[in-house]
């Protein structure tokens, strides 16, 4: 008996429909899969087959045609393991065809019947739901993940006879219903009050998060830069709903999940090690995983020792940085992953850290300080608006604290969020009708239109072209970064204060 | 026309007047732009190649005024001082010479090659080596003595302790010749090299009119001619003035106003020429 059973397959982090058609014919048992299906599902006929025995039901003796529909697309994954065994049960006689269609399932099978957590479930739940289907039967260890979608009947299982059970009766399974979560409260750890003696850099901070400036801060060794760059997270404002779902479905399809975190709520810091490969930075593979850039999007991606990084390395970023998402392409199969996150990058300010500081001496010759900084010229340098250097605080400063004056004082995170808060629901407010939300991404024509500038700023832009070799990218930045100032400031237009502060981040 | 490359012999009437003095004159010069200026009144500064921001700023300073007041001055095209002084010469709208450890169709370091371009239109590239002589190991030390030899005086501005610029100094001191070191700060590793040649002997340069006094020349009002200031402008010069480098957060707690607007007045400062900035630290530029 021919049986047409529901589920679904990714395509980065897309997912589509596919009916699993089973048919029993007569002659040497066997069991065939059709449909363009990778090495993983055609493996899942071992586990199918111990999973169906283990229990308590015998596999039918016949010779078994497994379709996927439709045949075109690739497919990927061991969520096929559950639709199939299902199909076969109910090609078999032993499941009802009426009951088994209406649902969706999705699952990986243990020999002994247990379901296995999956990689891609929020994805794909998602995907059924566009479809309209509204009943999904998945792995419990996928429920906490699924279930922010809205709208949805969620019927989470353990083990491969409960569903069985489930497709006889309609009931042993739980029903959960998808809703949307009151997210849990952002508890970082780390706070700006932390750092003592370095207000301009927080300064910076609070632009570079407000604006998603791509910064680089320059520094020796021990000032404190990392530490600058990790306490982003805390300044930057509460994701929104489809920020989460969207960030959660990349976790989810990169498999990076647990139960300790089924969602992701707090924006991620991504801080690759220097010697990454460029396919792990920016995605890749047979079948394409999310890379570094995927994986911080709508959070902070940290490239530490940035001028330790190979030239081709940074440069696969100058396209996902600017454009927010990435394209793959893989055995004609194209996938876009979404990359929009805020840039910080650190670096010495030469090889051996101590170029500059009185007090160590810098034992790199000319040579290694060109390869070393011609890093940064270049298109890359288009996409780090803010340059600044980080120095040392000395012991005095830290402790003598009564030589300040009463209004010296340490910004905290929470006096810093609420700057970024404001000037983020500005510009949400200036490019409503444009597809951009932030200052950083203006264009040429876009900063004409948004960064007017009056008579008397001209002048002061027209001094300053002259007497610090202004190019035109530099006074692209400078005009993109004062529009930020201004927005933190929460005033409508851009004075000379404002251009002149931008002046001072140039680098 | 100064691009084509001459020579002078010794004993030639161009040949430059000092020169013809010292202990080991080169037998021939190459040279591109006017060879009269190394007969003229010249003041060498040398230093490290890898100058810290107060170093870049004397550097910068001492030849913009020695330049300002028609006083040329030589240096070795090196980075670091030997770059600032040519550029602060520059800057000053007077002429510099550069002399080179190498042949002058070959730019050591070669990323200098616009400055020494500027340098043969407006002033003057020298070497003893012949076109195509590539610099070596011991062709630094060899053309030092021609540096300190075509100049009246020579000012070190910062060295460490094996700086090539202390052997232009022995050399000076050898010729004759009088050696100026500028002093600094006894903690910092680029200045222990010039505060051992004060302690040796040479001439501490205290302020950069000590060497115009020295020299006899006259000053010239209008380089010390102060600009239109604010008065939060002229508060934040006193408090950099006091420490000779600060930072941003210094300034914010000395004066309790904000880094964003400290950045901003700090930026219409640099464009009046009033302060320098160099690797996070903000410096009094005049």
């Amino acid at each position: 008996m021919l049986s047409k059973i529901m589920t679904g397959s990714l395509s980065g982090l897309e997912a589509g429909l596919v009916d699993v058609e089973t048919d029993f014919y007569n002659g040497l048992p066997a069991l065939n899969m059709v449909g363009l299906v990778s090495v993983t599902v055609k493996e899942a006929a071992e586990r199918i087959r111990g999973a169906i025995i283990n229990s308590g039901y015998s596999f039918p003796y016949k010779r078994i045609t497994i379709n996927f529909s439709p045949a075109s697309t690739r497919k990927d994954g061991s969520h096929f393991d559950l639709p199939i065994a299902v199909g076969i049960l109910t090609s078999s006689g032993e499941l009802k065809k009426q009951i088994t269609e209406k649902y969706a399932f999705i699952g990986e099978l243990s020999l002994d019947g247990k379901i296995n957590r999956i990689k891609g479930a929020l994805p794909l739940v998602i995907g059924f739901v566009e479809n309209g289907i509204k009943k999904i039967i998945l792995p419990a260890a996928n429920l906490n993940e699924a279930a922010i979608v809205k709208g949805v009947d969620l019927f989470p299982a353990e083990h491969f006879s409960q569903v069985i059970e489930h497709m006889k009766t309609e009931e042993g399974i739980t029903k959960h219903h998808g809703r949307r979560h009151n997210l849990p409260a952002n508890d970082y750890k780390e706070d700006y009050a932390d750092i003592y003696g370095q207000e301009h850099i927080k300064r910076v901070m609070v632009i570079c998060a407000a604006g998603a400036h791509g910064v680089l801060i320059v520094g020796s060794p021990g000032v404190g830069k990392s530490m600058m760059a990790k306490r982003i997270r805390t300044i930057m404002p509460e994701m929104t709903y489809e920020e989460m779902l969207e960030t959660t479905k990349i976790y989810s399809v990169a498999g990076k999940l647990s139960d300790k975190k089924p969602l992701i709520h707090e924006r991620p810091f991504r801080a690759p090690y220097h010697t990454i490969s460029p396919s792990a930075l920016v995605g890749g593979g047979v079948r394409p995983v999310p890379g570094e850039i995927t994986l911080a999007h709508s959070g902070v991606l940290f490239l530490d020792e940035f001028f330790e990084f190979k030239r081709q390395t940074l440069d696969l970023l100058r396209q996902p940085i600017e454009e927010g998402h990435i394209l793959i392409s893989r055995n004609g199969e194209n996938v876009v992953f979404p990359s929009r996150s805020v840039l910080v990058a650190a670096s010495n300010p030469c090889p051996c850290g101590y170029r500059g500081d009185p007090r160590n001496e810098c034992k790199c010759s000319e040579r290694q300080m060109q390869s070393y900084t011609s890093k940064l010229s270049g298109p890359l340098l288009d996409r780090i608006d803010l340059q600044v250097t980080m120095g040392f605080v000395g012991y005095e400063d830290l402790i003598n604290e009564h030589r300040h004056k009463p209004d010296y004082r340490c910004a905290s995170s929470e006096d810093m969020k609420r700057d970024v808060e404001r000037a983020v629901k500005t510009q949400k407010k200036r490019y409503i009708k444009e597809e951009i939300l932030y200052n950083s991404q203006l264009s040429p024509a876009r900063i004409k239109k948004y960064c007017a500038i009056d008579r008397e700023s001209e002048n002061f832009i027209k001094q300053a072209y002259e007497k610090m070799a202004l190019s035109a990218r530099g006074y692209h930045k400078m005009l993109k970064v004062a529009r930020t100032i201004a927005d933190v400031d929460g005033e409508d237009h851009i004075n000379i204060a404002h251009l002149a502060e931008a002046l001072s981040y140039r680098g | 026309m100064n691009n084509t490359i001459q020579s002078v012999k010794f004993g030639d009437q161009d040949y430059p007047e000092r020169l013809k003095h010292i202990k080991d004159p080169p037998k021939e010069l190459f040279y591109r732009g006017d060879i009269s200026l190394a007969s003229e009144l010249s003041i060498a500064i040398v230093g490290t190649r890898k100058a810290t921001g107060y170093g870049i700023w004397a550097a910068t300073n001492i030849a913009e005024k020695l330049a300002a007041h028609g006083v040329i001055v030589t240096s070795g095209m090196a980075f670091g001082i030997d770059t600032c002084g040519h550029r602060g010469a520059l800057k000053g709208g007077g002429k510099t010479i550069a002399v080179l450890g190498s042949g002058i169709d070959i730019c050591t370091p070669a990323s200098n090659k616009n400055l020494m371009n500027t340098i043969a239109r407006d002033g003057l590239v020298i070497s003893e080596y012949p076109p195509g002589t590539p610099a070596a190991k011991y062709t630094f030390p060899r053309r030092n003595r021609i540096i300190s030899g075509i100049s009246a005086a020579t000012v070190v501005v910062e060295a460490g302790l094996s700086s090539g610029a202390l052997i232009t100094a022995e050399l000076a001191a050898e010729q004759g010749k009088d050696v100026y070191a500028v002093p600094g700060n006894i903690d910092s590793i680029y200045s222990i090299g010039t505060n051992k040649l004060i302690k040796e002997g040479a001439l501490p340069l205290v302020t950069c009119d000590d060497l115009l006094d020295d020299l006899g020349i006259k000053r010239n009002p209008a380089v010390y001619l102060p600009e239109g200031l604010g008065k939060t402008e002229k508060e934040m010069l006193q408090h950099i003035g006091m420490q000779s480098e600060v930072t941003v957060d210094y300034l914010y707690r000395m004066t309790g106003k904000p880094p964003s607007e400290i950045n901003g007045i700090i930026t219409i400062l640099e464009i009046k020429g009033m302060v320098y900035t160099h690797m996070g630290k903000i410096f009094i530029a005049k």
